[in-house]
């Protein structure tokens, strides 16, 4: 028998978790798991919609800071994070279908720690951190340092995700993400990559590239990354750098897709999704989520 | 009546479904229920060694575990009688249930059902359905030459179907032809996948039975308990609250009588609940794999002279109502075009898959997908436009059709021309878009069926009937019909339905012919109504029978209106205002198909429904993705009856055959198991993915049809769909896709091979 705790205060909710709980947000994939028989429902449960401060995003000069509990649907109803963090908002803008947008947190898709998560690689090319809370005190960490493995994280079991910190990307800085999808709404990526890239006079002056479901943990890649930067953003440079993502990645077999497959869409995805940062670095619009806008292309 | 005149009318039962309120047989709760769970075979073929159910009866809670030793010695299936409630000798594929237990709650159940010990002699498992059919492959039903079996379907081992359609000497004239092709298409199984997983509850009242079930067809599902229960069919009430879908997936006897087995054991109701899971896995019933060879020869100007085909059909493991379909596919191999001579061969193979029953317009849409692209590639070879290949051959009134039949009026050439009108055919689009064109017809299904109508005493009426609403609105809009006859409003009329201690014996939600076969029923006992009334009618107004007119819920002396007295006045006068009715059953038009094998009295048409889509597609090179941007669809269905219900046919359809064409497929392992058990891998198409749909009905008064000169509408949507597809994306990716579904990995393969040149 599952107990459940709504917790009202992060005090509360954390002794919970030092007790042996497991943290629910939304819920959409602990319950929806746990029904499809993945895995049973915890225990014992503490809800954390209850507790002040979690949910939401404050929006400064030096960043974002993305409470835990902030869905996705308000995630891509942001415009800062639409204008400056717009790969964030082609990740959370494909989540699921309207209702996992509205239900599904930002936190719970982090912790989750699926290799197929939308919101990973985009936030990892931000080179965002998380705040984790338990009773033993607040502490921060490099997003990057976060997943272990499919399902796995480095937080202790008594930690609480607070909040995503995102720094405010430098002037001319554009970003996407683009997965491939098989159909519009409650769907996975297949594949996916994200790309933060930051221009100066037609020149690279930094990028970021990760890829998701690709491997086992959402990671970036150096060698694309490198094959951009310094040099001028065109068409040979980012095809080299879709490439080498492409390469780094270690796919695998299923009934989606089968590997081959997959690693020559890594390639796709990382050009569409270089390209439209670039394209947003420059100043164009690009519609979210990038997906959709770079169909075909 | 056409369109013109029939007026709009909002199904009844719409709303109480959209907003919730409705309620499901998974609602349904009964006082002092246990939870039935099933514990389906560990393999997909093997051999029971023993069963021992003791340690899951010893489990606190469980109520009853029920064998094949705790029911009779039954067997059952449509065509073939080849399976038991529960598996006996051997488990065929791995939804086959071995045992079922009832317990205090659902989880109770399903760790007992987990306990029961089943001991096996593991046997290959037989995916291969057209390697089954090979002298030299183990039987899958060693017992197969004892079951009783109609004689018509061919069953020899593992080949449970076979049928064939000859028409002149195809051989001859295929040797003589200007241009011959050969293609092969190759479909995988897909679902009918309800949003409703199905639920079944069961209760006894001394020796009867009362069982709610997520069923189409009460009245199969009553026979089926009574045959495998061995009862008396009066002994047995099926009721159907509301249905959350069906798409031909519940149709058939299923689970009734697992659960009623239960209820009787353990004296309590039983209530059973399928995850989403089970709902894929366990159902005798998906839509089966196809293996689609055909050959045509043609003149020099594309006459069609010959046609040649072989099909191959995965049953799977067991009959069920899925016997038909070798005879069914052959006929879609055809086509709805005049051919001189043909020699089609269909088989129908067991093997240790879940097995194939009907699912919207069974056979249709695959071997339609197969036939359309081969057209596609017949023109291209002649030189023509796939268009004009198709006007050309196309039938029309008088021709003759593949077994002798001779077309009464039809709209089929008119379909095509609608369809290529609507969707532009021929404009300028940019490279990465392309207009792809299907034909395909269905048949419509003439059966009996019965209903009652009755007037209550304030005018109002009440239809009381066994046909079935699986959620096309074919039942809802019956009233049009009563109300059409008595000169009422539809919205006067209640009505039962669903319950089959009520209304008559019906085929239920299966074949398109609701409409077609209740409707007829319906006007039937409202004609015999509408005597009535005009009898009491003339003896109040004293005016003679034949002058008066039912109009606007009274009944009026023809010239003279004031002199009228109304239905309600009628009807409370306390004389009972009853009607009943079948009316009669249009005849299968005649063939001459002495030639012809495994004839299951489906080779001709009665009242075919023709259509024609053409649909626009963009795709994505770079990956293969295809999205349909726009849907033309024509469709002769004869007269429509309620446009509003026959419009959202199409668009269900269409969108079920975009989900046929790009995505949807139930995918197996080497060991017959489903790997995509699920919605998020089993992919539907969404609200978010349909293209624009445009819809024309082209209304032919059709003699020999149902209602008002009326078609069957609900399947044939989805038949041209997956053809139309296969041909817009032929058309961009330079050669046609020949796996069902074309997904996108597949439409790359496609696209890198015919870069390379590769076969
Ligand atoms: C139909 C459907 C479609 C989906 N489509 C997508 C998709 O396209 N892309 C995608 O990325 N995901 C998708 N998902 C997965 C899911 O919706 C997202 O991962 C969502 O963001 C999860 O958030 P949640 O609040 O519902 O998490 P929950 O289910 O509440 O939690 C998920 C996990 O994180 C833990 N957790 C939650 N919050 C915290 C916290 N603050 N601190 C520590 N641990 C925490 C929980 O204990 C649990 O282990 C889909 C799910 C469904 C059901």
């Amino acid at each position: 028998m599952t107990s459940y705790l709504a917790a009202t205060s992060l005090e509360e909710a954390v002794a919970a978790l030092a007790d042996g709980a497991r943290p629910i947000a939304g819920g959409t994939d602990l319950v929806v798991g746990a029904r499809q028989g993945k895995k049973p429902l915890p225990e014992a449960l503490v809800g954390i919609h209850r507790i002040p401060g979690l949910n939401g995003i404050r929006d400064s000069d030096d960043g974002l800071e993305i409470g835990a509990m902030t869905s996705h649907a308000a995630v891509v109803a942001h415009p800062t994070v639409r204008n400056r963090y717009s790969g964030l908002a082609d990740a959370s803008a494909l989540v699921g279908s309207h209702a996992t947008r509205a239900q599904g947190t930002i936190g719970g898709n982090l912790m989750n720690a699926s290799p197929a998560m939308d919101t990973g690689a985009p936030l990892l090319c931000f080179d965002s951190a998380v705040t984790l809370a338990s009773a033993r005190g607040t502490r921060n960490l490099s997003l990057a340092d976060l997943w272990t493995g499919p399902g796995h994280t480095s937080a202790g079991r008594d930690e609480l995700l607070v909040a995503v910190h995102v720094p405010a990307p430098p002037p001319s800085t554009g970003s996407a993400y683009v997965r491939l999808q098989y159909r519009r709404q409650m769907e996975i990526a297949v594949v996916g990559a994200a790309a933060v890239v930051t221009l100066s006079e037609g020149t690279v002056t930094a990028a970021a590239i990760a890829i998701t479901a690709l491997a086992p943990v959402i990671h970036r890649v150096a060698e694309a990354e490198a094959r951009l930067i310094g040099g001028k953003a065109n068409a040979a440079a980012i095809a080299s750098a879709a490439d080498a993502a492409a390469e780094a990645s270690r796919p695998i077999d299923d009934v989606r897709a089968s590997a081959n497959y997959r690693k020559a869409m890594a390639a796709v995805v990382a050009r569409r999704a270089i390209e439209t940062a670039i394209s947003r670095a420059g100043g164009a619009e690009v519609e979210i989520p990038a997906s959709e806008s770079t169909y075909g292309s | 009546m056409t369109i013109a005149d029939s007026q709009p009318f909002i199904r009844p039962d719409g709303k109480e479904k959209v907003t919730g309120a409705g309620r499901y047989t998974a609602d349904l709760n009964l006082t002092g229920q246990l939870y039935a769970k099933f514990r389906y075979a560990d393999h997909s073929h093997a051999r029971i060694l023993s069963i021992d159910t003791a340690p899951a009866a010893a489990l606190p809670g469980v109520f009853a575990v029920l064998t094949w030793r705790d029911v009779p010695a039954v067997l059952y299936g449509g065509y073939v009688q080849d399976r038991r409630l529960f598996a006996k000798e051997k488990v065929r594929w791995e939804g086959d249930v071995v045992a079922a237990v009832a317990a205090r709650t659902p989880e109770i159940a399903a760790e007992a059902a987990g306990l029961i010990e089943i001991q096996y002699e593991v046997l290959p498992a037989q995916i291969d359905f057209e390697a089954n059919a090979a002298a030299e492959a183990p039987l899958i039903h060693e017992q197969w030459a004892e079951y009783e079996a109609d004689e018509s379907v061919g069953l020899a081992g593992n080949i449970l179907g076979h049928s064939s359609v000859v028409k002149g000497d195809a051989d001859a004239a295929m040797a003589k032809a200007a241009i011959v092709v050969k293609s092969r298409y190759v479909a995988d199984a897909s679902q009918g996948a309800p949003i409703e997983p199905r639920a079944i509850s069961a209760e006894w009242h001394g020796d009867k039975v009362t069982i709610w079930s997520s069923t189409q067809v009460p009245f199969a599902a009553r026979s089926g308990v009574a045959h495998a229960l061995d009862i008396a069919e009066s002994q047995v009430r099926i009721i159907v609250p509301l249905l959350g879908g069906g798409f031909g997936s519940k149709c058939d006897f299923h689970f009734e009588a697992h659960i009623a087995a239960l209820a009787r054991a353990t004296q309590r109701p039983v209530k059973l609940v399928f995850s989403r899971r089970e709902e894929f896995l366990a159902p005798d019933h998906r839509r089966e794999g196809m293996i689609i060879e055909l050959e045509t020869g043609t003149d020099p100007a594309g006459r069609l002279l010959a046609r040649r085909g072989r099909l191959v059909l995965d049953k799977g493991a067991y009959c069920g109502e899925g016997g038909f379909f070798a005879q069914m596919a052959a006929m879609h191999a055809c086509g709805p075009y005049k051919i001189d001579t043909i020699n089609i061969d269909s088989y129908l193979n067991y093997s240790n898959s879940q097995p194939s029953g009907s699912v919207r317009a069974p056979t249709a849409p695959q071997a339609c997908w197969a036939l359309e692209q081969h057209m596609d590639e017949v023109a291209t070879a002649v030189g023509i436009d796939p268009v004009e290949l198709r006007r050309l051959n196309i039938i029309e009134e008088g021709d003759v059709g593949p077994t002798g039949q001779i077309f009464e009026a039809i709209g089929a050439k008119e379909t095509l021309t609608a369809a290529l009108e609507m969707i532009g055919y021929g404009q300028e689009l940019p490279d990465d878009e392309a207009i792809g064109v299907a034909c395909g017809w269905w048949p419509s299904f003439g059966s009996a069926s019965g209903a009652y109508v009755k007037l209550n005493s304030d005018g109002s009426g009440t239809i009381i009937t066994g046909a079935m609403e699986s959620g096309t609105g074919a039942v809802m809009g019956l009233p049009l019909l009563a109300a059409q006859t008595l000169g009422m409003k539809p919205e006067d009329f209640s009505i039962l339905y669903q319950d089959t201690d009520a209304g008559p014996w019906d085929m239920g939600s299966s074949g398109s012919q609701t409409t077609f076969n209740n409707g007829r029923a319906v006007i039937a006992a409202a004609t015999e109504v509408r005597s009535k009334l005009l009898d009491m009618a003339a003896e109040e107004l004293e005016a003679h029978r034949d002058d008066l007119v039912l109009a606007e819920g009274a009944v009026r002396v023809k010239g003279s209106p004031e002199s009228h007295v109304t239905i309600a006045h009628l009807a409370g006068t306390g004389e009972p205002i009853l009607g009943k009715g079948s009316g009669v059953v249009p005849d299968s038009p005649e063939v001459d198909a002495s030639t012809c094998v495994g004839r299951l009295g489906l080779e001709s048409f009665l009242a075919p429904q023709l259509m024609t889509q053409a649909v626009r597609v963009k795709i994505d090179r770079a990956t293969g993705v295809v999205q349909v941007l726009e849907v033309a669809a024509a469709h002769d269905s004869g007269v429509i009856v309620n446009k509003i219900g026959a419009d959202g046919q199409v668009y269900g359809g269409v969108l079920m055959g975009i989900g046929q064409a790009l995505t949807e497929a139930t995918v197996f392992d080497e060991e017959g198991r489903q790997r995509n058990p699920d919605l998020l891998h089993y992919k539907l198409q969404t609200a978010s993915d349909a293209p624009e749909i445009q819809i024309r009905w082209i209304e032919i008064d059709t003699p020999n049809a149902g209602p008002n000169g009326s078609k069957g509408v609900g399947e044939p949507p989805s038949v041209p769909t997956p053809g139309a597809v296969g041909n817009a994306v032929a058309k961009l990716v330079g050669r046609h896709v020949d796996r069902l579904p074309m997904t996108a990995e597949r439409v790359w393969n496609t696209l890198d091979a015919a870069r390379a040149g590769t076969p």
